[in-house]
This record gives C-alpha cells, structure tokens and sequence, in this order.
C-alpha cells in the first residue's frame, strides 16, 4: 500500500530538516512511539504501537538511511515485526522539503507492506489508519518546529 | 490463558474493566470472539456482561420512547414488537444482520461498541436519532448516537466504560422506516446501506432523516439535503440532488466488497431508490 502525503511548517527548511533527522524529535512526534534509539550513524530502532479498535500490535522497527540530500531528501527502509512475530512490516519510504513562501512543505511517500496476522485485517482501513497517523504526526511535529522557533 | 470475570452489575463489570486497560467486555461474542480465535485481539481478561440483568431488559416510557438494554440479542430486536413509526428502523436493521446464528449471540451494545462502519446498526441508530447510554468509572453519561461513532472501529467510550443502553425517541407520529442494504452474498457486511426514517404526508415528505453505512468511518447524514427533501414529491429533481450530496459527503475505502469509487456511484441510486420507494403509493398504504 502507498501512502503519500504533505504538509507545511513555518520554520525555514535547515531547522526543518535538522528536526526531521533527529530520532528524538522523530520519536516525540510519532504516535504510538514508545523509544527510539540509534544503531550507528544510518540506523535507528524504535518500538510503535498500533491500536485499531479492538487490535492492539507493538512493533519492533529498524529504520535504515539509506540515502540523505541535506536539506531536502531521505530515503528510508523499515523493517519490523509484532513482539510475537505475528505480522511483519516493511516500507519504503521518501521525503522532501522544499522551500516555499513562509516556510517548508514536507512531502512524503511510503510503500508499505504488511504480512501476517494483521494483513488480515481490511488494507482500506490500514491506510485510513495510516493516513491519519500521517496527520497526527504532522500537526505534533508542526507544533514542536514552530514553538522552538518561537523560543 | 484469558482471564474470565462474571460481574453479577454494571458497576461491578466497569470496576474490573477500568482496573485493567488490557481487558475487554464480552457482550455475545459474536466478533469479540471470532477475532481472538483469528488472534487479532489478545485481551489480558474478559468481563462477561451476560450475567448483569440490568443490561439485558427492553422498556417502553409513557411518550412512546424504547429503551433497549446493551445486552439485547439481535434476534430479540428482529421481534420486539414495542419498536413502533421511526424506531421500527432498528428492528430492520437487525433483521439483515450477518445469519440466525449470529442474531443469536451477537448484541446491540457489542456491536455499535465495535463500531464497524459496514455493520446494520450505526446508519439505523443514526436515522433513528438514538441515543447511546454509558456506564463508566465516573457514573453515567449519554450521547448521541451521531455524536458516539467517531471513526473506523472507534467510539466515543472511554477507557472503562461500556454501553449500558440504546434509546429510541418515538419519532415523529406516522412515521415509516426503510433499510436498504447492498450485498455481496445474504448476511455479509454492507457494501453500503440506506437507513431512512420519513413521514410521507399528502405524497410528499413532510419531515425526513437518513443516514448511509458502510461508507465511511461514521454513518453519513447531512441535514441540508434532509431540509432539501421535505415537501419533496415523486421525481422531484431534490430527490436526485439530495442523493448526490450523499454520495458525495460519503469518504469509502477498497475493500474486498466494492472499490471506493463503486461505492460513490451506487450510493446516490440506493438513496433516491429508498426515497422514491417511500413516496410511492403502495409503500405508504403498506
């Protein structure tokens, strides 16, 4: 399933980026993100959780960098499975800043595939779910970019 | 190992409930229970809700307003003769709910607690005008049943809290109801569904409410096209704009029913269908 999305900061582009390749800004801004850690210099494990209705998963995540154009482009992989290894996760993501009046647009694509117990579940609401944990993220991340501005 | 409790009252069940965050209640079983056998939901505990008899019972007050318990089987709703004008939406609802089987076990308060968009009683509930109380940690409490769906699978139950009842204003007096569902195969979940609850005066409507299911992550209505369709005849040209802005306020997913771009399409004909049918002759003497 691809999600793709954006949305615009008003803070300039090398604050935006600085925070967008940032784990513990990402990790504040993620929702359902319980830690984050780094690996190395390209590689980070985080632990997400995940709520639809009555479903409850915890992800063990490893985000791999895999390409980086400061001050406007990461490429990512992920890679995961539930604590049980009932269902595993891999995406494939993008994401670009680009300059415009007042601030930074944020765009971002992903390419996920989900196996696995969870895989059972409706891949239309998947990405419903997806694309409002997109929102969250972007209104938290928003939040946090323009307060420290402020600051 | 699942853990479960058999609270005898709702305070009781709320007290267990509200001391676990991980344990959910059990109503009939009729999902709760087919999603922990295909190891979707993991509950550390289940609270029974079947032995609280204050759940369970159906009452009708003196201004015709009917009070169905949480713990009501569909198949009890299918048959409950009190249901009467504008409430009668409810009982056709659950009449087109999954199998017998199911109608047997599965409740009203388990199923609109799920809240799955493609279920019979959320459109119903919602062109009913319904409203949902709750029992929590903090007393009791009651919403709307527009205002209780809130998204895919999501309600506005906090932690703790459970479904306590459904109450149906009696409606408008005159009242007629009709649910239309579409289908793949008889008793599957909604590719879409028409719940209307009118009053047809002198071959046109005189007061209106509807909501569509399965489109969306809440049951779809808008008031402006109810406003538009009173005084509405047969062919009227509102019948069709109506159902457009229904079709259009309508934001499906791709499922293994239907595309989201069939649902928007089949959505407008259902609606004007279930209008035209109620403005007909032969409903009204029906």
């Amino acid at each position: 399933m691809r999600i793709e999305d954006s949305f615009e900061v008003a803070a300039p582009i090398e604050h935006v980026w600085a925070a967008i390749v940032d784990p513990v800004v990402i990790g504040a801004c993620l929702p359902g993100c319980r830690s984050i850690e780094t690996l190395g210099p390209t590689s980070y494990r985080a632990v997400v959780g995940v709520e639809l209705g009555p479903i409850k998963a915890l992800f063990n995540l490893q985000v791999e960098l895999r390409e980086q154009r400061p001050p406007s482009f990461v490429a990512t992989v992920t890679r995961g499975e539930e604590g049980t290894r009932a269902s595993t996760l891999q995406a494939e993501s993008t994401l670009r800043l680009e300059a415009i009046d007042g601030g930074t647009r944020v765009a971002y694509a992903s390419d996920v595939a989900l196996v696995g117990r969870l895989g059972k579940f409706g891949l239309g609401v998947m990405r419903k779910k997806a694309e409002s944990l997109g929102r969250s993220f972007a209104e938290t991340f928003r939040a946090r970019i323009t307060q420290a501005g402020a600051a | 190992m699942t853990l479960l409790h058999k609270p005898a009252t709702a305070a009781e069940a709320v007290r267990l409930l509200a001391a676990d965050p991980d344990a959910r209640p059990l109503a009939g079983g009729a999902t709760l229970v087919a999603m922990m056998n295909a190891d979707l939901a993991r509950p550390s505990a289940l609270v029974a809700l079947r032995h609280v008899a204050s759940l369970a019972t159906i009452s009708r007050a003196a201004d015709g307003t009917s009070r169905i318990g949480a713990m009501r089987r569909h198949r009890e709703t299918v048959h409950e003769s009190d249901l009467r004008g504008a409430q009668r939406i409810v009982a056709l609802a659950a009449a087109r709910i999954a199998n017998p089987t199911v109608r047997n076990m599965g409740t009203i308060g388990g199923s609109i607690a799920f809240a799955d968009p493609a279920a019979d009683y959320p459109a119903a509930l919602v062109a009913a005008d319904a409203v949902v109380e709750i029992v929590g940690p903090q007393g009791t409490r009651e919403l709307t049943a527009e205002a209780f769906f809130v998204d895919w699978y999501a309600t506005a139950l906090r932690p703790g809290e459970i479904v306590a009842a459904v109450r149906l204003p009696p409606g408008p007096l005159g009242a007629v109801a009709r649910y239309d569902k579409l289908v793949r195969v008889t008793g599957d979940f909604a590719i879409a569904s028409v719940a209307v609850v009118a009053v047809v005066r002198d071959g046109a409507f005189a007061a209106l409410r509807l909501a569509v299911g399965g489109c969306g992550p809440r049951p779809v209505r808008v008031a402006e096209a109810e406003a538009l369709l009173v005084g509405a005849r047969p062919g009227s040209p509102r019948i069709a704009e109506a159902a457009a802005a229904l079709g259009a306020a309508c934001d499906p997913v791709d499922d293994v029913r239907a595309s989201a771009a069939y649902r928007r399409r089949v959505v407008p004909r259902m609606v004007a269908h279930a209008l035209g049918t109620l403005l007909a002759p032969e409903a009204r003497a029906a």
